[in-house]
């Protein structure tokens, strides 16, 4: 928080300073911006991607070659240059040494002017006819006798350096490249000293070259390169986007026609064109497809026929079972009259019958969800009534296991837009699933709602669910313990029945267990038929659990850190004194 | 080799410099690649010809030739090295000649008081020019005044005037006596000239002391013969540069006397700078419009004659490109510059006949003229021409008067045509040399006015000259294109040109000569005459002068009797007589008497041979040479 006093007002300095801050800010974004949708283009696009790979590893290739090249030719030219001029000042150089031997001092009169001649000679007289090279012969050593001489007449002075000077003066040819302008074009020069022997001690002969030619061959040599290079470079980048495409397009009809496949459109082909790689492609995906829609065909085929017969036998089952149900009802009314064994009998008679019509009547409630015929009959419904109606059914059932039913309902009705009949079967289910596990340890029913959805969770405190079974739980025919005999009516369908209601509505069913801890299941349920459910109101695990290193001390901390296994966190109540506390 | 890696390195420093601002500008991949990219031909671009290179060594300098420090770098004289006026001003008379024309005027400067510097302006390199004088007299020395000033007086004879092509010009002053004032630097030291004449004044004997005499040779106009021309170079010019200065005076032209009488080289030949060389081979450069190789042979003889002191091959350039190469000694050997005759014989008139003289051991040979026609001579002159003896003989006709009388043949002539014309004094004939043998022509002095006569038909013609007196004697070099002849008392050499076989003398040049009243003259050297006349005492005397009159000894004074004759041998050939050899005849009427040198000595009636008995007992008379 900026806390600058509010009486400084805001100067020029700070108010550019802000202009400057929200252009860099607007173009950050801006670049930012591009920035995200070149890397978005880069991420998706193969054919951009392989593009550019390409455009910048064969620019870069190009590149450098025309480097050599350009470099090369450069170098030749002025090798050139160099050698010509190398063999023209030995030979001046040998020249104005047999001119100047004559004189034994600096002081004789004509040497001025054999000076002068020899420049004008070695220059070739006509300026218009010498190519620009100029001579120039210095003497350094007698500037007070002999004047330095040019010819075409120019100021030189400057060009040549005094590096170079002092090598010439030490007896050695050398040369060097200046740039500089003597005749009002700046031109490079190639600058030749070597020194010229004489009887009186040594002067200077300077050969002055423009380079021009050369600077203008090496450009156009250079621009033809580089317009070379550009070519080659746009042509790769275009042989490789038709290329790319040439790959990409099949790949991405490939990737249409799967996606359709998996929509479920399974007559969707692709076109075969051709007998290469990727004909090869569209065919085999072609026949991948055939296959797969055969099969998946045949599953289905195979799934039909088995709900079919399920409800078929199931069908058939119940007209000699009626035959059945009657005639060991009337055995059963009769019971009195026979003697106990046989009076028993008909009573076990009668307990199985009921559970075989059960079983029945649960079967084809699953087949016709398995067939798809369930249909929900939604109509606003106060579940507290419900739920009411559950408990006082199951109140036998608890009285004689000795387990006792806590209902937790709210004063208000609890209105949701449900069917009631599977509402209440599946409420039955849980219940009595939880009396039956109960242990005789009550169960508590707790109903709940809030905006959008309505929840009811019913809590047992049995032997409860091992770790992973509360998915497995509402698997058909599924036992906690395969050994234990089935003591009540349960068919084994219960759960999956209630499943496939509690998805009918749209809502959710799960479980939630702990070895020792009993169990608590949560029906949850849109307010609203047709709605999403988002949350619950109720919360799966029970308030009462215990967590499973025994839960925190009351008013205690919890201590996360590293834990024994590999990338593990151990999670448990914090001791010691060196406890770090986390304020917000 | 090293400077493309310079140029390498400098390239790769800006490529470095890119993908640094590449690394910078991206950090994307993509961005980063695609600049990378667009800026590898940015790149390429940079890497032209450097602006600039560091110094490279491709190797030593030439080495300095070894070359011998020739000249004779005389000390000139300085301002210091006397302190009394006349020989400090004796010393100011030479140190304009003393080193390099060019600086003349630094030389003689240093003689002059500072502010009397500007009485004596300077000239630029070409105008330089040296005003030789002879003294006359010893210097007239004015001893010192109380403000210590001295003036002296130095009384002249004009010689020439030395120009920048070597030559000694006719006078241009004609002042006899310069006055020059002194002051001392300080009282009792050094001397300062404050009053000068406004010219640089030389004395002869220190162009004879400073300058060697160099003759170079031009053809003459139908190029059979080359004619002398004599010139002078400082002594303190080495040998090499001798060969420059000679091309440079052959290129600039013969000297202004000779001019009429040879050819130049082709029109626009100069040289193109120095010549070179050293060691028996030089090296000549010059442009020449038109040469072709009868042009350069020419031109090779020319040198070869002109740098005759050299040996050794040159080679003639014409623009660079090698044409001629000459051998400096065959060249000479095998073409002579003139024909030098054959060996000298020595003839006297004897009696009114020639004969032969018999001196020591010298060869001696018979009269090649028919004893028939060998009487009644006074004066001859006969020449050798190949295989021809050309004679011209005044003989006494009716009445005392002269004739000439003319032939020529194998010897003995016989043929001989006397012309018509009869004179009262006729001088002794020259022949002129460097003709037509089929047309051969002298000269011959008659009645004071000098003729051309024809060798065949001994026809006379009137030569006209522009000189003020009288002439009295005329003789002709061995090359036949100059004259020297006496008029008035005065030396004059001319030229004789031939033009379509006309002989024409051009304009006589009076030579300045110690001499007064020159009575005879004839050719001792190739560039030096022998003089008779009288000295300043008025007593007779031979002297020897150059041809430009810059040079004059004496070798002989105090002579008895006027000189009326005078032969000289120019040739030096081995086996005749020692050079500068002559004889004269002096005295008139019966002590006529005639002289030979080497040694001195009159010549004696027993050394005429081929005497006829009986002949009279008189005087050998008017000797020459056939040669």
């Amino acid at each position: 928080m900026l806390t600058s006093p509010p009486s400084d007002p805001p100067t020029l300095v700070t108010r550019r300073l802000r202009a400057v801050r929200a252009l860099w800010r607007a173009l950050t974004g801006q670049a930012a911006g591009l920035t995200s949708g070149l890397h978005r283009t880069w991420r998706r696009s193969l054919q951009v991607r392989v593009v550019t790979i390409t455009l910048v590893a064969s620019s870069l290739l190009v590149g450098g070659f025309a480097y050599l090249i350009a470099d090369k030719i450069t170098g030749i030219l002025l090798e050139n240059a160099e050698t010509d001029v190398l063999l023209r000042l030995r030979n001046g150089s040998e020249y104005a040494a047999k001119q100047f031997n004559l004189y034994n001092s600096p002081q004789e009169a004509q040497l001025q002017d054999t000076i002068d001649g020899t420049v004008n000679y070695l220059a070739g007289g006509d300026p218009t006819q010498t190519s620009g090279v100029i001579v120039a012969i210095t003497a350094d050593n007698f500037t007070a006798f002999i004047e330095p001489r040019t010819s075409p007449d120019a100021q030189v002075r400057p060009l040549i350096g005094s590096e170079l000077r002092a090598k010439v003066a030490a007896g050695k040819i050398a040369h060097q490249i200046r740039t500089g302008t003597l005749d009002g074009e700046r031109t490079k020069y190639l600058v030749y000293g070597s020194p010229v022997p004489t009887k009186f001690g040594q002067v200077e002969l300077y050969y002055l070259v423009p380079l021009a030619r050369q600077d203008a061959t090496a450009a156009d040599a250079r621009a033809t390169v580089v317009a070379t290079g550009a070519a080659l470079v746009l042509l790769l980048g275009l042989l490789a986007a038709l290329v790319t495409r040439l790959v990409v397009t099949p790949v991405r009809v490939a990737a249409r026609t799967a996606q359709r496949l998996s929509a479920g459109l399974l007559d969707q082909r692709m076109v075969v064109n051709g007998e290469d790689d990727l004909a090869l492609l569209a065919a085999s995906f072609n026949q991948m497809a055939t296959n797969l829609q055969r099969q998946i065909l045949r599953l289905e085929e195979m799934s039909r026929l088995q709900r079919r017969f399920t409800s078929d036998v199931s069908h058939e089952l119940r007209t000699p079972l009626t035959t059945v149900r009657m005639a060991a009802d009337l055995i059963f009314a009769e019971r009195d009259e026979f003697d106990p064994a046989v009076a028993r009998s008909a009573e076990l008679l009668q307990a199985e019958l009921d559970r075989f019509e059960e079983l029945l009547t649960d079967l084809l409630e699953i087949s016709r969800f398995d067939a798809g015929f369930a249909v929900l009959d939604s109509e606003p419904t106060d579940l507290v009534p419900v739920v009411h109606r559950v408990a006082e059914r199951l109140a036998g059932l608890a009285e004689r296991v000795g387990v006792a039913i806590e209902l937790d309902l709210p004063d208000t009705p609890v209105i949701a837009e449900v069917d009631p009949r599977r509402v209440e079967r599946v409420l039955r289910n849980l219940v009595g699933n939880a009396v039956e596990h109960g242990e005789a340890k009550p169960v508590r029913i707790t109903l709940g709602m809030d905006q959008s959805a309505v929840a009811v969770t019913v809590r047992d405190h049995g032997i409860g669910l091992k770790p992973g079974e509360e998915k497995l739980v509402f698997n058909r025919f599924w036992r906690a313990d395969p050994s234990r005999a089935r003591q009540t009516g349960g068919t084994g369908l219960g759960l999956s029945i209630s499943l496939e209601d509690a998805r009918l509505h749209g809502g959710w069913l799960e479980a939630w267990g702990a070895p020792g801890q009993g169990a608590q299941f949560r029906l949850t349920l849109p307010a609203r038929a047709g709605d999403r459910l988002t949350t619950s109101p109720l919360r799966l695990v029970p308030a009462d659990a215990a967590l499973p290193f025994g839960g925190p001390r009351d008013g205690g901390l919890l201590a996360i850190g590293p834990g024994s296994g590999a990338g593990a966190l151990a999670v448990g109540p914090a001791d010691g004194v060196d406890r770090a506390e986390v304020t917000s | 080799m090293s400077a493309p890696g310079g140029r390498v390195r400098d390239a790769g420093r800006r490529h470095l410099g890119a993908v640094r601002w590449c690394h910078r500008a991206g950090r994307r991949r993509l961005l980063a690649a695609l600049v990378a990219g667009s800026l590898l031909p940015a790149a390429l671009i940079g890497c032209g010809l450097p602006d600039e290179t560091e110094v490279q060594v491709d190797g030593s300098g030439p080495a300095a030739e070894a070359g011998a420090l020739n000249g004779s770098p005389a000390r000139p004289p300085s301002p210091t090295d006397s302190n009394e006026p006349g020989p400090f001003i004796e010393n100011y008379l030479r140190a304009a000649a003393a080193g390099e024309r060019e600086q003349a005027y630094t030389r003689v400067k240093e003689f002059i008081a500072p502010e009397s510097r500007a009485g004596l302006p300077e000239k630029q390199s070409s105008e330089i020019e040296l005003t030789v004088v002879r003294l006359r007299e010893k210097l007239e020395v004015t001893p010192p005044n109380n403000q210590g000033t001295s003036a002296v007086t130095v009384k002249v004879q004009q010689v020439g005037v030395l120009r920048a092509d070597g030559t000694l010009a006719p006078p241009v002053e004609s002042d006899t006596e310069y006055v020059f004032r002194l002051r001392r630097t300080e009282p009792g030291q050094g001397l300062l000239i404050t009053d000068l004449p406004n010219v640089l004044l030389v004395r002869d004997t220190a162009l004879r002391d400073y300058y060697r005499p160099l003759t170079i040779y031009f053809w003459n106009s139908d190029q059979k013969r080359l004619v002398p021309d004599l010139r002078y170079l400082p002594s303190s010019v080495p040998t090499e540069r001798r060969v420059t200065d000679v091309v440079k005076w052959l290129a600039g032209g013969p000297s202004d006397w000779l001019a009429p009488g040879v050819t130049r080289l082709p029109d626009g030949t100069r040289p193109i700078n120095n010549a070179t060389g050293a060691d028996g081979h030089w090296e000549v450069n010059l442009t020449m419009p038109g040469a072709n190789d009868g042009k350069l042979a020419l031109l090779g003889t020319q040198l070869a004659w002109s740098l005759s002191d050299l040996t050794g091959k040159l080679d003639l350039k014409i623009q660079n490109q090698k044409r001629h190469t000459v051998d400096l000694e065959q060249e000479r050997a095998a073409h002579a510059a003139y024909p030098h005759g054959d060996l000298p014989a020595r003839f006297t008139v004897y009696d009114g006949a020639i004969r032969p003289l018999a001196i020591g051991n010298e060869p001696t040979a018979g009269v090649p003229i028919e004893p028939a026609d060998n009487k009644n001579v006074v004066s001859a002159a006969l020449a050798r021409a190949d295989d021809q003896v050309l004679a011209a003989l005044v003989v006494t006709g009716s009445g005392g008067r002269k004739r000439l009388k003319v032939g020529s043949g194998p010897a003995p002539v016989t043929v001989f045509n006397t012309n018509s014309g009869a004179y009262r004094s006729i001088g002794r004939p020259t022949w002129l040399r460097s003709l037509d043998k089929n047309h051969p022509a002298g000269l011959v002095v008659a009645d004071g006015k000098l003729y051309r006569f024809d060798g065949t038909s001994a026809a006379m013609s009137r030569v006209s000259l522009a000189v003020p007196g009288p002439v009295v004697a005329v003789a002709s070099s061995l090359d036949g294109h100059r004259i020297a002849l006496v008029s008035g008392g005065a030396l004059y050499v001319a030229a004789v040109s031939v033009d379509g076989g006309v002989i024409s003398v051009r304009q006589p040049r009076r030579l300045a000569t110690p001499l007064t009243a020159i009575t005879a003259v004839d050719w001792i050297a190739e560039n030096d005459l022998i003089l008779a006349g009288a000295e300043a005492d008025r007593r007779p005397a031979i002297y020897q002068s150059t041809v430009d009159g810059a040079q004059a000894t004496a070798l002989r004074t105090n002579l008895g009797a006027e000189v009326t004759q005078l032969a000289a041998y120019p040739g030096g050939v081995v086996g005749g007589p020692p050079a500068f050899s002559y004889m004269y005849e002096a005295g008139s009427g019966a002590n006529r008497a005639a002289y030979r040198n080497n040694p001195f000595d009159n010549i004696k009636r027993e050394q005429v041979l081929d005497l006829p008995a009986g002949s009279g007992a008189t005087d050998p008379t008017a000797p020459f040479f056939l040669y």
